[in-house]
C-alpha cells in the first residue's frame, strides 16, 4: 500500500501520441480495471490500484471545482472531457486529456465509469494550467473545503461566462485548436 | 511496473489461461465492454498476452464510445465534439477520420439548413408585409368603391324617379290634348249647325224680299263666321295632333331613360354586393376577402416560422 501523502517531486512524465491510459471504476469511483500504461505511469502495481478510489492519483494542484464538474456531468449520464493533472505514487506528475463516460449494462443502468486518457498538446496544457491556477487561488481563499469547492465553482463559472463557452466547449476549443 | 518477484503466484496452466481469454472475448463479443482478461500468470508471455489482449479491447472500447458519443453530439448540433483520433492507429484512426469527415459534412449541411431557415423566415416576413399592404389597400379601395356605389345608386334612383315624374307630366299633357280635341269637335258641330241656320236665314230673307235685305247681310256674316270657326278648329286640331305626337315621342324617350337607369341601378347593386358582400346570397365581399387573405397568409407565415 502506498503512503497516504505523496509529495510531488516536480518530475513530469509523458506518454506517447498513440498510447492511451485506460481505467474503469465502479459507480463509486473505485478502480476495477487499469491498463498497463496507467500502472506504469502512475508507478503502481496492479494490486495497489485495483480496489482503490480513483483519487489515489489526485494531484494537489487540481482545483476541486473540476472534479465537482466531472461528477455532476457523469451524474447526468453525460460524457465529459477534462484536462487533468495526475500524481504518480513516486511523486512524478503527468497531464492527460481525460474522456470519462458512464458504462451501461444491457438494461441501460449505469454500472460504472470508463476513462480514456490521451496525451494533451503542450499549448492546451499551458492554457489549462493558467486557468486551474486561478481556480486554486479562489479555492485557497475559502475557509473550509466545502466553501473551497463553492469558490472554485464560482470562479470556473465566471471564467466560462467571460469566454461565452461551456466547459466542454472550452476543452474542445483547446483540443481542436492544438490539433490543427 | 510489474514486479513478478514480489508475487509468487505460479503461472496458470495454459488451458486455464486460454479459457480466461476465451471467456473475456465471448463477453466482449456479446457487447459487454466491461470485461477484461484477468491476470493469467506471471510468465513474460502470460503478461504480454494479457496486455496485448486487453490493449486491443481498450482500443475497441474507446472506438465504440467515441463513435457513439461523437454522433450523438452531432445530432445535438455540437459539431465541435469530434471523434478524438489521438491514441488510435491504422484502420482505427482512418475510420475515425472518416467519421470526422462525415461530421464536417453534417456540420456544413446544418449551417446550410440554418441559412435556408433564415432565408425562409425573411421570405415569410416579406410575404406577410406585402400581403398586409395589399389587404389594407384592398380594404381602403373597397370602402371607397362601396361609398361610390352608394352614391351612384342614389343618383340612379333620383334619375328614375325624375323620369317617372316626366312620364306623368307628359301623360297628363296627352289627356289635356284629348279634352281640347273634344272641345274642338263640339265647336265644329256648333259651327256646322250655325252654317245651316245661316243658310235657312238667307232663304227666308230672300222670300221676304226687300224687307229681308238687311237680314240677308246678317245671315251672310254669320255664315262667314261659321266658316272661319271651322277653319280655326282644323288648325287647332292640327296643332293638337302635333302636340300629341310630340308627347308620344317624349313618353318613348322617358321610358328608355328610365329603363337605362334601372339597368345601371342593377349593375351598381352588383358592384355593391361584390364590394360589401351579399348577406342574403351568402357571398363574401371584397373587404372580407382581403381580411380572409390576410388571416390565411398569417396562418401560413406562422406555420413557416414554427416549422
Amino acid at each position: 500500500m502506498r503512503a497516504t501523502e505523496v509529495r510531488p517531486t516536480g518530475v513530469e512524465r509523458t506518454f506517447g501520441e498513440n498510447e492511451m491510459i485506460v481505467t474503469k471504476t465502479d459507480q463509486r469511483g473505485v478502480i476495477t480495471y487499469a491498463n498497463d500504461l496507467f500502472l506504469q505511469i502512475s508507478a503502481l502495481r496492479e494490486d495497489e490500484a485495483i480496489g482503490r478510489p480513483h483519487n489515489v492519483i489526485r494531484h494537489p494542484d487540481m482545483p476541486r471545482a473540476v472534479f465537482k464538474l466531472l461528477w455532476d456531468v457523469l451524474a447526468e449520464r453525460r460524457e465529459i472531457f477534462a484536462y487533468v493533472l495526475n500524481l504518480a505514487a513516486d511523486g512524478a506528475h503527468y497531464w492527460v486529456l481525460a474522456h470519462v463516460t458512464p458504462s451501461y449494462d444491457g438494461a441501460g443502468r449505469v454500472v460504472g465509469y470508463h476513462s480514456n486518457r490521451r496525451r494533451p498538446a503542450p499549448a492546451a496544457i499551458t492554457a489549462v494550467s493558467d486557468l486551474y491556477a486561478r481556480l486554486r487561488t479562489a479555492e485557497a481563499r475559502a475557509a473550509s473545503p466545502r466553501d473551497a469547492v463553492q469558490a472554485g465553482w464560482q470562479a470556473l463559472g465566471n471564467e466560462l461566462r467571460e469566454r461565452g463557452q461551456e466547459y466542454d466547449e472550452l476543452v474542445w476549443s483547446l483540443t481542436n485548436g492544438s490539433a490543427r | 511496473m510489474r514486479r513478478g518477484g514480489e508475487d509468487p503466484r505460479p503461472g496458470l496452466a495454459t488451458d486455464d489461461a486460454l479459457r480466461a481469454i476465451t471467456d473475456t472475448f465471448r463477453s466482449v463479443s456479446a457487447g459487454d465492454f466491461e470485461s477484461r482478461v484477468p491476470p493469467i500468470g506471471d510468465t513474460e508471455t502470460a503478461i504480454a498476452t494479457r496486455t496485448a489482449v486487453n490493449g486491443l479491447l481498450d482500443r475497441v472500447d474507446a472506438f465504440v464510445r467515441e463513435a457513439g458519443a461523437a454522433s450523438a453530439a452531432a445530432a445535438e448540433g455540437r459539431f465541435y465534439r469530434r471523434f478524438l483520433t489521438t491514441g488510435l492507429q491504422g484502420a482505427f484512426r482512418s475510420s475515425a477520420e472518416q467519421v470526422n469527415q462525415s461530421l464536417d459534412a453534417m456540420s456544413r449541411n446544418a449551417a446550410r439548413i440554418s441559412q435556408a431557415d433564415l432565408a425562409r423566415l425573411s421570405l415569410a416576413d416579406e410575404l406577410e408585409s406585402a400581403v398586409l399592404t395589399v389587404s389594407e389597400q384592398v380594404a381602403t379601395a373597397a370602402t371607397q368603391m362601396g361609398a361610390s356605389a352608394n352614391g351612384l345608386a342614389s343618383f340612379a334612383r333620383g334619375a328614375i324617379s325624375d323620369a317617372e315624374r316626366g312620364l306623368e307630366t307628359v301623360t297628363s299633357l296627352r289627356a289635356a290634348s284629348d279634352q281640347i280635341r273634344d272641345a274642338v269637335d263640339l265647336i265644329n258641330q256648333v259651327a256646322s249647325q250655325t252654317r245651316l241656320l245661316a243658310l235657312n236665314a238667307t232663304i227666308e230673307a230672300a222670300r221676304a224680299g226687300s224687307a229681308g235685305k238687311g237680314f240677308a247681310v246678317v245671315a251672310s256674316e254669320v255664315k262667314t263666321l261659321a266658316n272661319e270657326t271651322t277653319s280655326s278648329s282644323e288648325e287647332i286640331m292640327g296643332q293638337v295632333s302635333t302636340v300629341q305626337q310630340a308627347a308620344a315621342d317624349a313618353v318613348g324617350v322617358l321610358e328608355g331613360v328610365s329603363r337605362s337607369f334601372r339597368e345601371i341601378s342593377d349593375l351598381i347593386d352588383g358592384i355593391a354586393v361584390a364590394v360589401d358582400g351579399g348577406a342574403a346570397a351568402g357571398t363574401t365581399g371584397l373587404s372580407q376577402l382581403a381580411e380572409v387573405l390576410r388571416a390565411e397568409v398569417s396562418r401560413f407565415v406562422a406555420t413557416i416560422r414554427s416549422s
